[in-house]
């Protein structure tokens, strides 16, 4: 098959038989649930930019194993290039959905592993690397989407896992059998999960001999026994049950989270990548976390799909030509550029690994999502500074549509002379949805802390930046000599 | 003009261009828009094809913006046009209008 149409990736999800839970209920039909489609066309856009010839340059590229023409994000980084690509790739998906397109963790996953499946056998003389690309093959063959899941629930953060009071606050192996693993745990806030064929399961920190049983790596169809999904609340999630098309902001796409329980799992041998290598867990998170900070590049494509809306709203106002309304969104395009430059800049100053692939500049690729969680934040609350507070008080669609009410919001909120109170409302629907409603997840907190939280970024650039060169240079300049 | 020049003439094959895109991470101008519409000042003239198709004669680099990142390796050889932005376009159709009457011309001589 190698490369799927969006309507083919719909069909297969619909084919796997997920344990998926909402509301207290077990959904039924995934694929067609109203709260869950959304995310799965953000998803499917994935599939469909890969078939179009203005796309293909920065979505589709020549396997390396294969020599076959394959969907990016099944791709393993062959050189600076690839990594460029990857981050304009997200720029794009993230303009053309404006919201989180949930594919880059599976993406990082494989591109981590496959650097540190190399790098364990070197020392170990195991044989992961074999195995992990027979298994990347398989994902190429028929791009498949895969859910990266590394976070633990984590339990008491102040003891490693096996001091937990619930050992299965860490994921972990509970028997091992001729023929496989038996795990059991839970990974938490993972994006997309519903929308995977596959699940890639990585530890969630460094560890230590003791912790051995939780250092383990491996894969699995998303619909494997023993697999659970509860999905995760998003603010304004039932929105999209009420009918209409206006107040849910953005009508076509959207994210999802779920915490995902590994009920006693059966891994078999050939789908493990890590099996108590406690000392290359490490590692493993590193080099997925440099990756999937560079990946937060999507942020810009949505911060272009917020400044976009807040000078539509601007206008819409009558108040586009105003000093500050310039100035506010000159200082939007500023902070949404200056992200784009660290997720450029980290990608051009990638390294290549033992294993030929790719890695991003670990530095510059924490540097980005340390701004990755300011920013946003800051384009937020300029686009609802122009936006106005009606962004937050305007009364429903059904309002608008009432034979009893309708004229009076048609009235009452019209602004500018040319344009219709509906369109007014829908770019403020739209900016609320970003900033506020179900989109504020991916866009806001999800930029906080996905990918790691803001001082994990913070030991990282304290471990990369090197000072010593720095006070160096310092010293020789005034003449220090020791 | 003999018969066989009529002929000739008549049956000249259509100049083949392949349009290649850059990727699209953040155009200036709608591309695809722009395609259309020398596709549209062009037909009769020009026989747009993919660009990988089997005797192109020029191919068509539509860039999204100044950077012009299109991936034009696999087509070292072929005569490459780079647009970046719709004045590039026109400038395009404007060449392709010329080459034509000039080869017209030449043919009826």
């Amino acid at each position: 098959m190698t490369m799927m149409t969006a309507e083919q990736y719909a069909e297969s999800l619909g084919k796997l038989n997920l344990v998926v839970y909402m509301f207290g209920e077990r959904v039924e039909d995934v694929v067609g649930n109203p709260i869950i489609r959304p995310s799965m066309k953000a998803v499917a856009k994935t599939y469909e930019l890969a078939h179009r010839p203005e796309y293909e340059d920065i979505m589709t590229v020549v396997s390396h194993i294969s020599g076959k023409k394959i969907n990016r994000f099944t791709h393993i980084h062959q050189g600076t290039g690839d990594l460029l690509k990857k981050s304009k790739m997200g720029r794009l998906l993230g303009r053309e959905t404006g919201c989180c397109f949930q594919r880059c963790v599976g993406m990082d996953a494989l591109n981590a592993l496959s650097i540190v499946t190399f790098d364990i056998d070197a020392k170990y003389s195991t044989g992961y690397y074999k195995r992990f690309l027979k298994y990347l093959e398989y994902v190429q063959e028929n791009d498949l989407t895969c859910d990266g899941a590394m976070t633990d629930p984590k339990g008491d953060r102040s003891l490693p896992p096996h001091k937990q009071p619930d050992p299965d606050h860490f994921l972990r192996v509970i028997e091992e059998r001729k023929d496989g693993i038996v795990v059991r745990g839970a990974k938490a806030h993972q994006t997309g999960a519903v929308n995977s064929h596959e699940v890639i399961v990585m530890p969630t920190l460094s560890m230590r001999k003791e912790d051995e049983d939780y250092a383990v790596s491996f894969a699995l169809p998303s619909d494997a026994d023993g697999i659970s999904y509860i999905m995760g609340r998003q603010s304004c999630d039932t929105r999209k049950l009420e009918g209409g098309n206006m107040d849910q902001g953005n009508l076509m796409f959207g994210g999802h989270e779920a915490l995902v329980v590994f009920d006693d799992v059966f891994v078999p041998w050939d789908r493990v990548f890590m099996y108590k290598e406690y000392d290359f867990a490490g590692q493993l998170v590193e080099d997925f976390a440099s990756y999937h900070r560079q990946s937060y590049a999507c942020k810009v494509g949505v911060g272009d799909v917020l400044i976009g809306a807040a000078q539509t709203a601007a206008e819409y106002n009558g108040v586009a030509r105003a000093s500050h309304i310039k100035d506010k969104i000159i200082e939007m395009n500023h902070l949404n550029e200056t992200l784009y430059c660290g997720c450029i800049a980290c990608a051009s100053e990638g390294r290549k690994e033992p294993s030929g692939t790719y890695c991003v500049n670990t530095l510059l690729a924490n540097v980005h999502k340390q701004n990755v969680t300011r920013f946003p934040y800051e384009i937020a609350r300029l686009a609802q500074d122009i936006a106005g507070g009606l962004m937050v008080t305007l009364p429903s669609e059904k309002d608008f549509r009432s034979p009893e009410t309708g004229k009076w919001v048609e009235k009452y909120f019209k602004a500018h002379p040319d344009v219709s109170t509906e369109n007014r409302m829908r770019i403020l629907r739209l900016i609320e949805n970003i900033t506020l409603g179900t989109a504020a997840v991916g866009y806001l907190t999800e930029s906080m802390h996905g990918a790691g939280s803001p001082q994990a970024q913070r030991i990282m650039i304290s471990r990369s930046a090197n000072l010593p060169e720095k006070q160096r240079a310092a010293k020789k300049l005034c003449g220090i000599e020791e | 003009m003999t018969f066989y020049e009529i002929i000739k003439n008549d049956f000249e094959p259509m100049l083949r261009v392949g349009v290649k895109y850059c990727g699209g991470s953040n155009p200036e101008y709608d591309r695809v828009a722009l395609v259309e519409q020398i596709k549209e000042r062009l037909e009769g003239k020009v026989s747009f094809v993919p660009p990988e198709s089997e005797g192109v004669d020029i191919i068509l680099a539509v860039n999204g913006c100044r950077t012009a990142c299109a991936d034009l390796s696999g087509f070292r050889g072929i005569e490459t046009w780079t647009v970046t932005g719709n004045e590039e376009g026109e400038e395009f159709v404007r060449k392709i209008v010329e080459r034509e009457v000039h080869i017209n011309g030449k043919a009826k001589k």
